[in-house]
């Protein structure tokens, strides 16, 4: 995840130095030319190609035939799509609920004095450096294996807990929890961080006059942390959509023969385009696949606009 | 006396957090501590639950590293991440410079293009571009991938490095063109080198995000030369748990996760304030 930049933009006065239009060229054709090829161009192509019939990924536009929404009815009907739908709906909420609650939860403790402030923070954050396979991997192998060296096994069989034990954490029940589990733990710290920022910038008079009014540490949070960090909830829930909505290796990690349990778009599409080796076997056309990511892309456009319905951009001045 | 009991009146007034913290701390220390004790056992020891029973087995991390091709891997994770990360801040480095400090038509225009840049779905990018990268006889080199990951580094860098660029001080700027300095020398010698803090920032930052990244190189790089660390893992873990190389397989994902693991704990505290330092509209 990274980092974000409010980037302040004053505005320059204008200097008259030789030769100033050619740097300004100079300095912007690079990043303005990757863009142009590398974004806008297969956003558009990708667009177009999801109503056109695409045999093979390499195909030329001449060879497309042009199919309407065909590719969307296809999609649309096919029942490991709509799972795909219903899983990422889920991610996404449940998941998003469960970690800004969580986050918001360490936020406010920690930034009401807990001890060693600092090392906690970084304990958070640590999952998010590392590689997602690897700690995916730590997962299944270690912590939810079902070999006897697994970590919930053996702790819950130690402490006389026999039916915790024997849960099949990645067998086809367990799953999709186990796995948004491990995916909410990871994700955590890098929203503890952005809500602390924010609750470290109010003021703090404003707890000490309302402490010496008698308010409770609930009463200050419910009544003044919570309204002035909203602004900073909706970068937060941004952020969320943008993580959670492009899901994909978790999936793949805790389901390499793809589990339509755990089955999201960025999976389907890439097992119905570029790769062949597991139970899901689509004979989807190139323009199918990029139907899923137009879908995606339009998701994540009415996630935002449900959380700017959620969550109106209203800021209080202090 | 007073002072030492409120404080300790306020630590109990916290207990639900102290609970969390330390259930948090114990899982993540009993999890990566018993990964790194079973990448020094055998297979046997983590079975009959005796880690680190005979010594320590560096064999599984040279049999990781050669058998399995991990040296590879990790060279070209280094190269991915080293080389994307360079060529990354010399395309967004002038281009921020640009956008935070001079005035031109479409200065507005351009931030935002960059802003919905960095909310574009990879796959909404991904099969042009292969079919792209496939017609230039790309696929199976090095390059393709550098390439991708600079494209998708340049809008968030961009916009990262733009706050640095506005604002620094404007006098060493007037008094190089004053004595006659070109613009591009003004840049590169003295403008640049001064948003050095956000630049690392940025620079670790990026390093992290390639080293980690999944994705683009399952879809660009998946061939025994081209592929990352993280891909070679996915791979080598499906083959070690059909032959029942535990050992091995812990000491694969030690490998992969061992670099970040130690950038992050020498630079905790940098790379904290780099996502912490802008999140917050002021």
């Amino acid at each position: 995840m990274r980092p974000t930049s409010g980037a302040a933009m004053p505005k320059r006065t204008n200097r008259k130095v030789k030769g100033q239009r050619t740097f300004i060229i100079v300095s912007l054709a690079p990043a303005i030319l990757s863009f142009l090829a590398f974004f806008l161009y297969p956003v558009l192509r990708t667009t177009l190609m999801s109503f056109f019939d695409v045999k093979g990924l390499t195909d030329v536009f001449s060879s497309w035939s042009f199919a309407g929404l065909d590719n969307y009815r296809v999609l649309f009907s096919s029942q490991l799509f709509q799972q795909s739908l219903v899983n990422i709906f889920k991610i996404w909420f449940i998941g998003g609920l469960v970690t800004i609650a969580l986050a918001l939860f360490f936020a406010v403790t920690l930034s009401s004095g807990v001890l060693f402030r600092q090392f906690w923070r970084s304990l958070l954050y640590l999952p998010n450096t590392i590689s997602a396979v690897a700690m995916a991997i730590m997962w299944t192998q270690y912590v939810y294996s079902n070999q006897d060296f697994g970590l919930f096994r053996r702790v819950f069989s130690r402490l006389g807990l026999h039916s915790l034990a024997n849960i099949q954490w990645t067998g086809a029940d367990y799953l999709f929890t186990s796995m948004l589990i491990a995916y909410c733990f990871g994700s955590v710290g890098y929203f503890v961080l952005i809500l602390m920022a924010g609750i470290e910038r109010i003021p703090g008079e404003l707890f000490e006059i309302s402490r010496i009014d008698g308010a409770s540490l609930f009463t200050q949070f419910r009544k003044i942390t919570l309204p002035l960090i909203r602004s900073i909830f909706r970068t937060c829930a941004v952020l969320w959509t943008i993580n959670a909505l492009n899901f994909f290796i978790w999936a793949q990690v805790f389901s390499p023969f793809g589990n339509p349990n755990v089955i999201t778009p960025v999976y389907y599409m890439y097992q119905s385009v570029f790769g062949a080796t597991t139970q899901i076997s689509t004979n989807l056309n190139v323009g199918a696949g990029a139907g899923v990511a137009v879908v995606l892309t339009l998701l994540i456009l009415l996630a935002y606009g449900i959380l700017n319905f959620i969550l109106p951009d209203k800021t209080y001045e202090y | 006396m007073k002072r030492f009991m409120s404080e300790v009146r306020k630590q109990i007034s916290l207990a639900p957090a102290w609970v969390v913290l330390l259930a948090w701390l114990a899982f993540s220390v009993a999890t990566v501590g018993w990964i790194f004790a079973a990448s020094l056992s055998t297979t046997r020891e983590i079975f009959t639950y005796k880690l680190l029973n005979s010594g320590l087995h560096f064999e599984n991390f040279r049999s990781v590293l050669l058998k399995y091709n991990f040296a590879r891997y990790f060279y070209n994770s280094l190269i991915y991440a080293t080389v994307s990360g360079v060529g990354t801040i010399l395309i967004a480095a002038p281009a921020a410079y640009v956008i935070g400090r001079f005035d031109f038509p479409g200065r507005k225009f351009l931030t935002n293009n960059f802003l919905v840049a960095m909310s574009v779905p990879i796959i909404m990018l991904i099969i042009p571009l292969y079919g792209f990268m496939v017609r230039l006889k790309m696929i199976g080199s090095l390059g393709t991938l550098i390439i991708m990951y600079i494209v998708t580094s340049v809008p968030f860098t961009t916009y990262f490095l733009i706050g640095f660029f506005s604002s620094l001080p404007q006098d060493l700027e007037d008094a190089a063109f004053m004595d006659g300095c070109s613009q591009y020398r003004a840049f590169w010698q003295i403008m640049f080198p001064l948003a050095s803090p956000g630049v690392i920032t940025v620079g670790i930052f990026n390093f992290i995000t390639v080293w980690n990244e999944y994705f683009m190189a399952l879809i660009f790089a998946n061939t025994t030369e081209t592929r990352t660390l993280a891909l070679g893992l996915w791979h080598t873990v499906q083959s070690m748990r059909y032959v029942g190389d535990w050992a091995g397989l812990f000491a694969a994902v030690v490998i992969v996760f061992l670099p970040t693991f130690i950038i992050y704990l020498l630079l905790s505290r940098k790379i904290i304030a780099g996502i912490t330092g802008g999140a917050v509209k002021s």
